[in-house]
């Protein structure tokens, strides 16, 4: 055995090792799932670690590589291209939101008399490793880990965000997040959005809820649900009232992008999104 | 283009023969951690499907099986990070000893394997991944502490408080003297 090689082991350490080998016996092996793990290895591959627990994932249109100009800010004024903001941009991680996130409420509301509400936290851009590496620990006590936690590096110049659901006492569950660099903020029809059940217990049921980015220049998303009846989320300032009630798109502080909810109403659930104005 | 598909077909074939090669040890491993044959099957699949993912840098490694053990170890300590009880373990780090004391009959009557698997589901999840890495999969303390992502020190302390443990209850010395291991 070589539990013994580093340490002056006891007989009955061997003896543990050997009712451990006993004890592992005890489970039924079966034929490795192999299709399954391929599956699922795609799966994670191709959404990365956008997307947990919501189940639906639709991005239309296209983003990336694309002009800033043109985008708005979460004040509603423009904003320049970061090569020429530079020597006005906030010079410290601790402003650039780098290790305490910005959090905004994008919705809220009740379901069968349990509270229900969506944050996204927006993570400001980490310019050297080291920010980023203190990113990821400053992540981590949130409980709040990017997909390739152990690359620091791939943080670099990249805004994080994670949205979450909380229903009830229970805690928040991660719907979607992404890292991106301003290059990917959403432009023209651009929408990515997830639908997830508002009860995270009721996995197998229909999904309500959808969340999602668009443009800062989109003024109207339409959610259509699955009975043909569509609700329409319209443009609203910072800081306006959360009123379940109403669909909106609204700014979240540290994003490039806007942000929707939508919530189906009961006994329908969702079909798609898109922007329509 | 062609090269590039046969790589790739290569690839897959390398990581085919590295699953269902790997699963039998993997799903012994993860049932001692997890002590439950749907939560092993998870793990063990969950594992494996991440190594998928980085399949391309880690089946060119020198030592797979070491990524491999070290996202099993950090998929079984995020979950317990999320829903600290897995599921028999209290959560003082001195329940074993206690939890003994309380029931020793129970355990005593209960047959050896599933004693065991009783007494190191009891474990707090870092002394049962320490015991189970360095005691069931052989590995050195080098290669555990590089497992768990921890220091050698801390192996030493996790695997030996956790082995104080198993050894103080009474069954396991019955289980180990009537197996005629002694």
């Amino acid at each position: 055995m070589s539990a013994d090689r580093e340490t002056n082991q006891t007989m009955t350490d061997r003896d543990i090792a050997l009712l451990l080998a006993d004890a592992a016996d005890e489970v039924e092996i079966g034929i490795a799932p192999y299709q399954a793990v391929i599956r699922g290895g795609r799966r994670r591959r191709a959404r990365r670690w956008a997307l947990a627990t919501a189940t639906a994932l639709v991005i239309v249109g296209t983003s990336g590589g694309l002009a800033l100009a043109g985008l708005r800010g979460g004040d509603g004024g423009e904003v320049t291209p970061a090569v020429t903001q530079r020597s006005t941009q906030p010079s410290t991680p601790e402003e650039r939101h780098v290790y305490t996130p910005q959090e905004t409420m994008l919705a809220a509301g009740t379901e069968q008399g349990e509270t229900w509400y969506v944050t996204v936290d927006v993570w400001g851009a980490p310019r050297t490793e080291a920010e980023a590496a203190a990113q990821l620990r400053s992540m981590s006590s949130r409980h709040e880990e990017p997909w390739d936690k152990d690359n620091a590096s791939a943080l670099v110049g990249k805004i994080t965000y994670f949205v979450r659901r909380s229903f009830g006492s229970g805690d928040p569950a991660f719907l979607m997040g992404n890292s991106v660099s301003k290059q990917d903020a959403m432009v023209g029809t651009d929408l990515q959005s997830a639908a997830t059940p508002l009860d995270p217990k009721k996995t197998d049921g229909p999904l309500p809820l959808v969340v999602g980015h668009v443009a800062k220049t989109a003024q109207e998303v339409t959610c259509t649900w699955k009975d043909g009846s569509s609700t329409v989320a319209r443009r609203v300032a910072a800081g306006a009232d959360i009123n379940s009630d109403e669909a909106a798109i609204r700014p979240a502080a540290g994003s490039p992008d806007n942000w929707f909810v939508c919530v189906a109403p009961a006994g329908t659930a969702y079909e798609s999104a898109e922007v329509t104005k | 283009m062609g090269d590039r598909k046969e790589a790739r077909e290569t690839r897959d074939d390398a990581f085919q023969s590295f699953v269902i090669g790997r699963w039998p040890r993997l799903m012994r491993t993860a049932f001692l951690l997890t002590g439950e044959q749907h939560a092993a099957e998870d793990l063990v699949q969950s594992t494996l499907e991440q190594t998928f993912v980085a399949w391309r840098k880690v089946g060119s490694a020198d030592d797979p099986e070491a990524y491999v053990r070290r996202v099993m170890i950090n998929a079984h300590a995020r979950k317990h990070r999320r829903r600290l009880k897995e599921f028999l373990a209290p959560k003082d780090d001195s329940g074993l000893v206690r939890e003994v004391a309380d029931t020793g009959d129970r355990i005593a009557q209960a047959e050896d394997r599933s004693a065991l698997l009783q007494a190191l589901a009891q474990l707090p999840p870092r002394q049962r991944e320490a015991v189970v890495l360095r005691y069931w999969e052989d590995l050195t303390e080098t290669q555990v502490a590089q497992a768990m992502g921890c220091s050698v020190g801390a192996v030493k302390s996790n695997a030996a408080k956790g082995i104080a443990k198993l050894r103080a209850i009474p069954g396991l010395a019955e289980m180990v003297t009537h197996g005629g291991r002694k």
